[in-house]
């Protein structure tokens, strides 16, 4: 792998027009976005790595079908990102028998991921049963090494710092078995904070997309991981996909809305790779077209200053802040996880299912003008009449 | 010291413990009565007694669309995929054993096929459990109507509770033991056991062709994938055909093979392959690989859909 750092002075400067208008992108988006003159694929450093990858990778989790990572590679893709938990072990299997039938091994930078339970870290058991997880796993892919080994969905700041852990990971590096070690998470801001100091993880594989434009500290936490020298690879960057389940809803997400999704995250400078995860060769094709490309068309930025979407991407956390707001007691978290079953899961009757177990909706209705405001970005009473809409009761 | 006060005094260190077991009990009654309350159907799958008395280590855990990923993180989307319904967790110790068992409430027996036939591979050692199912050391799976159970252990005679565990669910379950009914129409002849996957998104990687089942056949060293692409009718199945022709035109080579039946064509390009594919009624039947008994092979799964 080339470890040639990348020169943003080779990059053409885009004002993005709508930024102010819409209020939605995040600073980041101001400053310099990249767009390889010629066409060129675009390529970042991966934090103290060295590894040079194209900026697009392959989340290969949701597809079983060599054929894509065929293609993927055909196209210029250089890093598949897998796990042990996937598929029970066969994505992993595919990714392995793939990468040799095609002999690319040297070429390619493969990572996979193996998880522990919070409870269970420091004896010599737990030790043990990682090593040997991870053995399996190497066997399934057909190599005596990976390039970046996860600790996979590290939630909590004590789980991540768990010293018998670390020093497991730590081990395998030595040995040769991988190459780097990171660590997956969902829990961005308290995880990062937890290992930064600790300056063991190579890379950090973190949630990062749209619906986030709003959280100044999570990007923030983001980019001082980065800044310390960890490689950032971002997952979950399409926030849910494009399809609409019911058609009393907002109509299918347009096709531009999936690279101007995956353009938002990767115009943050910080992030070195994004591994959105496809399953059709047409996605995979418009998907690494950002690669090439990441500054917005105009039917992008449409998208991207669109209240309408960026209503439905703002996610509840579940926080319960706004329950004190509500005088009729609605169970508000709960209405906005079914708005979240019916639209990003496309589940109506599991979302029918969560608003009969918080109630129903029937003390809504006598209600005007909602008055629960959201600490964060949802406009709670906007959903609730997207339920009414759906009838789920 | 008032009589009252005494006889709090006397009573009290015998009362309490006696008093705190009681409460445990009342506890786990209700805790366990309350699991029973919010999820009765999985709840009764696992309900005392159970073969060999395992004593549960906890009250079960429950997942739901939104919070699988806390118990198996981006393995979650998969499931998701094939509409998964609700999650039950129990952990169990018996004697020098302790075993994990968690039952996936798919919604219909199809997702349960679909979710189980995803994890699983041709080389497992399958054993005669539930609809179908499979074993290896600490590990036993098996679906049946819309449950798919993954069961595993570790210690002292693991594989016999294991084994234990699964029948005594299976029963309970009841339900449909059958496979899906267009896998049982398709020929036998090379066919790959336990190769058969019900794809809900996406197969073989195009969208338009969803669901769809798919086999794996063997009859040469080259393995080959039949595909059963189901459309609602004749003219949705047209239209399926059509847009792979477009696909592979754009991408490689299409022609017409009039002789492999209705709509029929060839293609290949340099990622996927060759393709063989022709429509039947609403179905389109794919064959990537084909052998050089593909063209008898389509037509045969083609006229057993007939």
């Amino acid at each position: 792998m080339n470890n040639r750092d990348w020169n943003r002075r080779d990059f053409i400067v885009k004002p993005i027009l709508w930024a102010g208008a819409a209020g939605v992108l995040s600073r980041t988006d101001l400053l310099l976005a990249e767009t390889a003159s010629s066409g060129a694929l675009l390529e970042r450093t991966l934090g103290r790595t060295g590894l040079k990858l194209p900026i697009v990778s392959m989340g290969v989790m949701n597809a079983d079908v060599p054929g894509i990572l065929r293609h993927a590679y055909e196209l210029g893709i250089r890093h598949f990102d897998t796990a042990a938990v996937y598929q029970n072990g066969r994505n992993e299997e595919m990714v392995g028998s793939v990468v040799k039938e095609m002999g690319i091994r040297d070429k390619v930078v493969i990572s996979t991921k193996i998880g522990t339970r919070a409870s269970f870290q420091n004896t010599a058991e737990a030790k043990k049963g990682f090593i040997d997880r991870f053995d399996a796993s190497l066997k399934r892919l057909q190599m005596d090494h990976v390039d970046i080994l996860y600790h996979h969905g590290v939630d909590d700041a004590d789980h991540a710092k768990s010293d018998g852990q670390i020093e497991v990971l730590a081990s395998l590096k030595k040995q040769g078995k991988t190459r780097f070690i990171g660590i997956s998470t969902h829990e961005t801001i308290p995880v990062l904070n937890a290992v930064i100091p600790l300056n063991v993880f190579d890379v950090a594989l973190v949630t990062i997309n749209y619906t986030m434009a709003h959280d100044a500290e999570k990007l923030a936490t983001i980019e001082k991981a980065a800044r310390s020298g960890m490689g950032i690879v971002a997952m979950k960057t399409q926030a849910g996909g494009t399809v609409r389940p019911d058609s009393k809803l907002p109509k299918e997400l347009p096709a531009e809305s999936q690279t101007a999704l995956l353009k938002w995250v990767l115009n943050h400078d910080f992030i070195a790779t994004a591994i959105p995860g496809f399953s059709t060769y047409e996605h995979l094709e418009q998907d690494f077209s950002v690669a090439r490309n990441l500054a917005y068309s105009e039917p992008e930025k449409k998208f991207l200053a669109d209240k309408a979407f960026v209503a439905q991407a703002e996610f509840c956390h579940q926080c319960g802040e706004c329950l004190a707001d509500c005088p009729k007691h609605v169970n508000i978290p709960a209405l906005m996880r079914s708005h979240m079953y019916a639209v990003q899961y496309r589940n109506v009757s599991m979302a029918r299912q969560t608003v009969a177990e918080a109630g129903g909706l029937g003390a809504c209705a006598d209600c005007g003008e909602c008055l629960a405001a959201c600490r964060k970005t949802v406009q709670i009473g906007r959903k609730i009449a997207q339920l009414k809409e759906l009838a789920l009761v | 010291m008032t009589f009252s006060s005494r006889l709090i005094r006397t009573f009290f260190p015998i009362a309490s413990p006696v008093l705190l077991i009681g409460l445990a009990f009342i506890g786990n009654v209700a805790r366990a009565q309350s699991a029973a309350s919010t999820h009765p159907q999985l709840a009764k799958l696992l309900a005392e007694p159970l073969p060999s008395h395992p004593r549960p280590e906890g009250q079960p855990a429950f997942y739901t669309p939104d919070s699988l990923y806390q118990y198996i993180d981006g393995g979650a989307d998969v499931y998701l995929l094939y509409d998964f319904q609700s999650l039950m967790h129990q952990e169990f110790k018996s004697g020098g054993a302790e075993l994990t068992a968690d039952i996936y409430d798919m919604g219909k027996p199809e997702d349960a096929f679909g979710i189980y036939s995803a994890e699983r591979s041709p080389k497992y050692n399958y054993i005669p459990v539930g609809s179908e199912g499979y074993r290896s050391k600490g590990v036993l799976n098996f679906f049946q109507d819309r449950y798919y159970v993954k069961l595993t252990g570790s210690g002292t005679g693991t594989d016999t509770l294991l084994d234990q565990l699964a029948h005594t669910m299976s029963t309970r379950i009841g339900g449909n033991r059958a496979l899906p009914a267009v896998l049982s129409k398709l020929p036998q002849l090379g066919r790959v056991r336990h190769s058969e996957q019900y794809v809900r998104k996406d197969p073989l990687g195009h969208s338009f062709l969803a669901p769809a089942y798919v086999v794996t056949y063997a009859s040469t060293p080259k393995e080959s994938k039949l595909m059963i692409s189901v459309a609602n009718d004749a003219t949705g199945a047209k239209s399926r055909i059509d847009q792979l022709t477009k696909h592979f035109k754009q991408t490689g080579e299409c022609t017409p093979a009039a002789e492999l039946g209705e709509n029929a064509i060839r293609a290949k390009n340099s990622f996927e392959g060759s393709v063989i594919a022709r429509t039947q009624g609403r179905y389109v039947v794919l064959l990537l690989n084909p052998s050089q008994d593909g063209a008898a092979l389509l037509k045969s799964a083609a006229l057993a859909l007939h």
